[in-house]
């Protein structure tokens, strides 16, 4: 096949960063803590008074963390009914072409992953770089959608997300980049059966 | 002066694309990813009435035809590639005596579809006097029909002047001048030639997809005779451009010194200039701009949850330059009122300008702005003195 690589550079597992079995440690927001469940639990609430001035101080520990690198690359363990959908993250996403993960297969890389978590900001940017396994990957638009659709589903709406192909590793990263980033496209490729069929198949290793 | 919210409704489940105000009549009509088009009261902002089951996918784009009386006639665009026309008799709701029918759910027709695009469609529009409809696509065609009878539309023209994905099209307030933008970051106007329709002008300027494009009314206290209506532009490059009209075959200096076509029987090529650059204040994509025909204020909103108004600084005399040949001035905008998160941390997909109808309108020229995002909700803001 033309885009397949067949020697791709397989990462092993255990050398892969993560952070289970890592004490976390906690930052305290109190805008966020007042943002989250205001939205999760009450979809009604569309106004940023209401938002802001439900800051209720609960030691709901599920809602104090904000969002760093780590959690968007690697899994982590976390028993809350609140945020347990994102807790299965990019890395574990498989590839559609090999029998192996977008981390073993250094497609996403921790460092190539930017959160811009600002607590007093009202939207977060997450920007995940991809680095395809070969620079014509015939595939790097539906592994970026299916990065897009991991990200979207797990994350809280204040995330707006940036998935792009590394500068210099894909014959065509700019037209990519272009497509995956254009809010009618990816929301008519959500619709397009045939499409999120081969992105189902790809998210099944994350859980 | 600062953007107070007036009300928002209950939320739809799905995305709101699109609000859509109706010419004439208090009405909104939304586009929902969950397939349907709602309508809305402007007096009581009340749901009316709820159109579903014509698409099978998402309904991106709604306008409301003009010119009708007694009848409202709503144009849906569809990612499913098709385009439904529905119609609905307005017996009780006109703007003269209001207070009777408004709540009562009427029932909507569905009158026909219209299919022939490849792929989904972006944008629909229709003329100025309800004779043409434009639409839209990824599939790179501006499509325009015509109603020759009643439910019977004809294709006049199937236009493919851009390289991508056409995102918007919309119609002069007055001319039959069609403009289109696109995925491929530019914006382009089309004519009625002799025999076909053309591509009279290519506008080049933005640096990323182009999102939408609207003209000015004449009514718009900015207006001017001798330019006529100015296009607004908003892209995915951050920045909200406006353009004029130089020059029009056979109309000026300049076109007369143009060698003259020789495929065509005459030249009907116009050259557009951009005149403002509109404050950068957007931090993600601008997804739409509305030209008010009251104020002549501009509004737009994006990705970044942020709803800002732009108003035109006056302008300076035209200037004289050599050979008698005017150019249109460049005017200065600046931004007179702005709201961060004004669909909570949600995306704003539209805005739109409409007269107020509420029970707290200050006369005929008082506006509100409507606008819809990622949560499904729409809502209603005015502007106050701070």
């Amino acid at each position: 096949m033309d885009g397949k690589n067949a020697n791709p550079t397989i990462l092993n597992a255990s050398d892969l960063p993560t952070r289970r079995q890592v004490q976390r440690k906690r930052v305290t927001s109190p805008l966020t803590s007042g943002l989250v469940p205001a939205y999760a639990q009450d979809p009604f609430v569309g106004s940023r008074d209401t938002e802001f001035s439900n800051s209720d101080e609960s030691e709901d520990d599920s809602v104090l963390e904000p969002i760093d690198e780590q959690e968007i690359y690697d899994q982590k363990e976390n028993k809350s009914v609140l945020l347990s959908h994102r807790s299965d993250l990019i890395a574990t996403i498989s590839d559609p072409e090999h029998p192996l993960t977008l981390g073993e297969l250094a497609v996403v890389n921790l460092q190539h992953i930017k959160v811009t978590d600002d607590p007093s900001a009202i939207i977060s940017n997450v920007l995940v770089e991809l680095t395809p396994t070969i620079n014509h990957c015939s595939l790097a638009t539906v592994i970026g959608l299916g990065v897009r659709v991991r990200l979207e589903q797990a994350l809280p709406p204040r995330f707006r997300l940036d998935v792009r192909i590394r500068e210099g590793t894909h014959a065509t990263g700019e037209q990519v980049n272009k497509q995956l980033n254009d809010k009618e496209r990816v929301a008519s490729a959500l619709e397009n059966e045939t499409l999120m069929g081969v992105v189902g198949k790809m998210l099944e290793t994350c859980r | 002066m600062r953007l107070q919210k007036v009300t928002s409704l209950p939320p739809q489940a799905e995305r709101v694309w699109q609000v859509s105000i109706h010419p004439t009549l208090p009405l909104v009509a939304t586009a929902s990813s969950d397939k349907t088009a709602r309508v809305i009261s402007m007096q009581t902002y009340n749901s009316l009435s709820i159109i579903e089951g014509g698409h099978k996918r998402s309904i991106r784009s709604v306008a409301w035809k003009p010119g009708l009386t007694g009848e409202s006639v709503l144009c849906t665009g569809s990612f499913d590639a098709t385009i439904g026309i529905w119609r609905r008799y307005e017996h009780d709701l006109d703007a003269s005596n209001s207070q009777g029918g408004d709540e009562e759910e009427e029932e909507w027709r569905f009158a026909l579809v219209l299919d022939g695009h490849e792929s989904e469609v972006k944008s629909v529009a229709w003329s100025a006097g309800g004779n043409f409809l434009a639409t839209c696509s990824r599939d790179k065609t501006v499509w325009i029909w015509e109603e020759i009878d009643e439910d019977n539309f004809e294709t006049l023209e199937v236009m493919q002047e851009h390289t991508q994905d056409v995102k918007c099209v919309t119609w002069h307030p007055e001319e039959v001048l069609l403009a289109s933008s696109s995925y491929d970051n530019t914006i382009r106007l089309y004519r009625e030639g002799s025999e076909d329709w053309v591509c009279c002008s290519l506008l080049e300027g933005h640096l990323a997809t182009v999102w939408t494009v609207e003209f000015e009314k004449p009514a718009s206290p900015g207006y001017r005779e001798e330019w006529g209506s100015r296009l607004v532009s908003s892209s995915d490059d951050l920045s909200v451009k406006v353009w004029t009209r130089v020059s029009r075959s056979g109309s000026t200096a300049e076109a007369r010194k143009a060698p003259p076509s020789i495929l065509r029987g005459e030249s009907i090529e116009e050259n557009w200039i951009e005149t403002s650059t509109l404050p950068r204040v957007h931090t993600r994509a601008i997804y739409k701009v509305s030209w008010s025909s009251k104020s002549g204020r501009i509004v737009s909103c994006g990705g970044d949850g942020r709803i800002v108004v732009y108003e035109e600084v006056s302008a300076p005399d035209t200037e004289m330059v050599e050979n008698d040949e005017r150019k249109p001035p460049k005017t200065e905008w600046r931004v007179v009122a702005e709201i961060e998160g004004a669909h909570s941390v949600f995306e704003v997909n539209c805005v739109q300008w409409s007269k107020r109808w509420d029970k707290d309108a200050k006369g005929e020229n008082d506006e509100v702005i409507v606008s819809c995002g990622d949560d499904g909700v729409v809502s209603v803001w005015e502007l106050a003195s701070s």
